[in-house]
């Protein structure tokens, strides 16, 4: 028995990509009138009392990033409490563990928690690459995201005799789930030999091992378990969260093989929700690059260190394997929307836990599902949420 | 007092071009090698690297040396902090006391006079003269199949030594040779071949080396054409074994090359000349040498080597072939409070130990907390220069100023740090476990200014 104190009555999120008609505005908008029609048995927009914004990179990307007020007016909830969480890669995912903590202590009653990401306005060079020569001077200069997980996949290979081919394996099965997802930027199934062809990013890293920039948005309605069934018959439910913090740059880390936010986020989750990695059936980790993935699956209990590779290239994290991992197409190929990000994993566990997830349905055998995100500048901070179907 | 050369140490760039492309792209025919300055090396680095080989040598502590005489044609900055960056890299004493010469290459042999006549004065009993320089030719011009860049350090010292600074000759004549305006970014080679041979190398060189008495052993003699040092050797009947070598290895390094051949002859007994000349004057000055100097036997190693390039490449480093479109400025300005705050910990690699864990945090400024337990009772410690290899990538992509590949190195430093920093070179050579050494290099060129920081270069 967890947390339990808090249901996701509705979510939904808008298909992914590179949307260059639609602005940062639209996109909420569109997030926020997914998540209305998901509600089963429908809801007032004027029950909602709150929302939290999740939104990473506002100011630098040229969105209206200021503070959570733009958002509110955008999407015809204007005057409503609203504020922005921004906490890097899982923004997404924090902003849902403040929105369960405001139902929770019992200020609210229904939430609206929202990301919205506009990762493509500007060009690759002039965005994510323009980081290079952000930060300390010398000490952050020349660091593209990928160098920011590259060299645990270094590392990894060296400790572990973690291959290509096992990097290869996460791409190729999670571009398999993105095939099936309507919402996922890439839809199509890539093979190893495209994989192996594809230009080398950021050594070991190939093009195949990084996750796409994507614009995107999606939401959830968060309300008090005791009043979940004036909403919806079936209700999933927050069963613990975990969020820890680790030193940001890559000279601070004592590892390369583990990641100790992730470690400590999941900690705390699993204590939270009364559960262990074993308990659940499915999870939506954070695949920024393929490496990132094998050491998630690894950091959150799933796998022993160093067997993430081998179990992926066998199959145990796919669809129908032992644990189900990002069966949306992960970041890899759903893609990386950053404050939407986690809000579209928890849709996706939302559907899943639901027997709504179509083509992409897994068995659900304990009704407990989890997500993960991991972020800042080098990994230095995650979040993980555990959501299950057992009635508190 | 005498003053005695306690130990010396050269350096030569990464890069070498044949000078046959040189003449493949312009005509004409030309041989030997040029040594070449990467992206990211210049006069600073390279002084740095040949200060330190010097150091290293004579097991002399930077902290024991007072001064530093600095000769280089070309600063990295014409006004600005250029001795003071160079100090803070070798962690010398913030009390150093020294000058930088420049203005002609005749600026090498007035570095190591000056820094002699400060320790015969008594100023300073240990003293640093470095001359480094890279010459940059314009394309197509007869100065580009024999430039090439070079640097040399002497530690000068009254506590004695083997090999004593003698009797400087020098004479002064106002024609012009070499010359490079405020606002040129290449060397000019605006002089008749005929008259300067014949009006000023033979007549006034020739003066200068006859007037030298008693006669050396060996010369090292300037060669701006590659010719005219055999044709007074012939005249004079002199051994210019010593400056031949260092244009063979490395071409006209400017102010350098008599400098490092000066050097490279200490490796034994015996007294040599050392000639320079430039901005209109002429001078020689004799060492004399009762055995070897330390660091002297290794300097036809540290000449030697260097990655072929194509001369694209070479004229792509030399700057002079850039690319179009709008570099990435730096979130932090060159002058700006964050590097004025790092300027110095960056340079002098510095550390901040946790008296309670012994753990290091990098970069102090940015770390109030020690990273390992969180305390506060920090010190300032200099880093250790050498370390392994913990993880590595090659980052493919980059925006300008970058230039891919760009291997970034996570290495373990023998003292226990663990630093980030860019590596040398491709990055194709790197493995987990490698043994490196962090080496001053140019990360790039912001604004107009120079920006140093430490890179990873592989043991040899």
């Amino acid at each position: 028995m967890g947390w339990n104190r808090v249901a996701v009555v509705g979510a939904g999120m808008i298909p992914f990509g590179e949307l260059f008609d639609q602005s940062y505005e639209h996109m909420a908008k569109g997030a926020f009138e997914a998540v209305i029609a998901s509600v089963d048995k429908g809801i007032e927009r004027s029950a909602i009392e709150a929302m939290f914004v999740a939104t990473q990179r506002g100011t630098l990307w040229g969105q209206e990033g200021i503070g959570g007020n733009t958002v509110p007016s955008a999407i015809g909830l204007n005057g409503i409490a609203a504020s922005r969480i921004e906490n890097a890669c899982p923004s997404g995912s924090d902003a849902f563990r403040i929105g369960a903590m405001a139902v929770a202590s019992g200020v609210h009653d229904v939430v609206l928690v929202i990301g919205v990401e506009k990762m493509r306005d500007k060009s690759t060079e002039e965005g994510l690459l323009a980081r290079a020569a952000s930060g300390h001077p010398i000490y952050n200069r020349g660091e593209t995201a990928p160098v920011l997980f590259a060299p645990f996949a270094t590392r990894h290979m060296h400790e572990y005799g973690t291959t290509q081919e096992m990097l290869g394996a996460v791409a190729i099965k999670n571009h398999n789930n993105g095939s099936l997802d309507p919402y996922a930027h890439f839809r199509d199934e890539i093979t190893l030999e495209q994989y192996l062809a594809s230009p080398i990013v950021c050594e070991p890293l190939h093009l195949y091992d990084c996750c796409p920039q994507t614009d995107g948005a999606a939401a959830v309605l968060l309300v008090r378990a005791e009043r979940a069934s004036e909403f919806t018959d079936a209700p999933v439910f927050v069963a613990g969260f975990g969020v820890a913090t680790d030193h940001p740059s890559l000279h601070e880390k004592t590892s390369f093989v583990e990641i100790p936010a992730t470690v400590g986020a999941a900690e705390r989750a699993y204590a939270m929700a009364g559960l262990g990695p074993d308990d659940i059936d499915l999870a939506e980790v954070h695949d920024c690059f393929t490496i990132t993935e094998l050491l998630d699956i690894e950091d959150l209990g799933f796998f022993e260190k160093g067997k993430a590779g081998p179990a992926t290239l066998e199959g145990e994290t796919s669809r129908s394997g032992r644990i189900p991992i990002n069966t949306s197409g992960g970041l890899i190929a759903k893609g990386h929307p950053i404050g939407a990000t986690g809000l579209s994993q928890i849709t996706e566990l939302w559907w899943q836990l639901r027997g709504e997830a179509g083509d992409r349905q897994v068995e659900i055998r304990r009704g407990n599902a989890l997500q993960h995100n991991v972020g800042g500048r080098g990994t230095g901070v995650s979040v993980v949420n555990i959501l299950t179907t057992e009635r508190p | 007092m005498d003053v005695a050369i306690a130990a010396v140490g050269a350096a030569a760039p990464s890069l070498r071009l044949r000078a046959e492309e040189v003449a493949g792209a312009w005509g004409g025919r030309a041989r030997g090698a040029l040594a070449v300055c990467a992206a990211d090396e210049d006069v600073l680095t390279l002084g740095w690297l040949a200060a330190t080989r010097a150091l290293r040598a004579g097991a002399i502590d930077s902290t024991a040396v007072e001064g530093l005489w600095w000769a280089t044609t070309t600063p990295p900055f014409a006004d600005g902090p250029s001795s003071a960056y160079l100090a803070a890299a070798l962690q010398l004493p913030a009390s150093s006391t020294g000058a930088l010469l420049t203005g002609s290459p005749h600026a090498g042999l007035d570095a190591i006079v000056t820094a002699a006549d400060a320790v015969r004065a008594g100023r300073v009993t240990t003293a640093l003269a470095i001359v480094s320089d890279a010459p940059v030719p314009g394309p197509g011009s007869a100065l580009e199949r024999r430039a090439g860049a070079g640097a040399v350090a002497y530690v000068l010292t009254a506590a004695g030594g083997h090999a004593r600074l003698g009797e400087l000759t020098t004479r002064s004549r106002p024609l012009l040779d070499r010359y490079r305006g405020a606002s040129d970014a290449v060397l000019r080679d605006v002089y008749d071949p005929r008259l300067y041979r014949e009006r000023i190398y033979l007549p006034e060189i020739g003066a200068t080396v006859r007037a030298v008495d008693p006669a050396p052993t060996a010369w090292s003699l300037p060669d701006p054409d590659g010719r005219l040092a055999r044709l007074m050797a012939k005249d004079l009947d002199l051994d210019i074994a010593p400056s031949a070598d260092v244009y063979a290895a490395i071409g006209d390094a400017g102010a350098a090359t008599t400098a490092i051949g000066a050097a490279a002859a200490l490796r034994e007994g015996g007294t040599v000349g050392f000639a320079a000349h430039g901005g209109g004057r002429s001078s020689a000055l004799v060492i004399d040498a009762d055995a070897a100097v330390p660091g002297a036997f290794d300097i036809p190693q540290q000449l030697a080597g260097g990655r072929s390039v194509t001369y694209t490449d070479a004229l792509r480093a030399r700057g002079l072939l850039e690319p179009s479109g709008e570099p990435i400025p730096m979130g932090v300005p060159p002058g700006g409070a964050g590097f004025v705050r790092g300027g110095e910990e960056l340079l002098g690699l510095h550390g901040a130990r946790c008296a309670d864990c012994g753990v290091i945090s990098t970069p102090p400024s940015v770390h109030p907390a020690c990273v390992g337990c969180g305390g506060d009772d920090l010190g300032a410690v200099s880093l250790s220069r050498h370390g392994e290899v913990h993880t590595f990538v090659v980052n493919q992509t980059m925006p300008p100023p970058f230039v891919a590949p760009l291997p970034l190195v996570v290495i373990d430093l023998d003292d226990g740090a663990r630093l980030m920093v860019q590596g040398a070179g491709d990055g194709s050579d790197l493995a987990i476990g490698d043994r490196v050494e962090l080496e001053v290099r140019r990360y790039t060129i912001e604004r107009g200014v120079p920006i140093y920081g430490y890179k990873a270069v592989k043991e040899a």
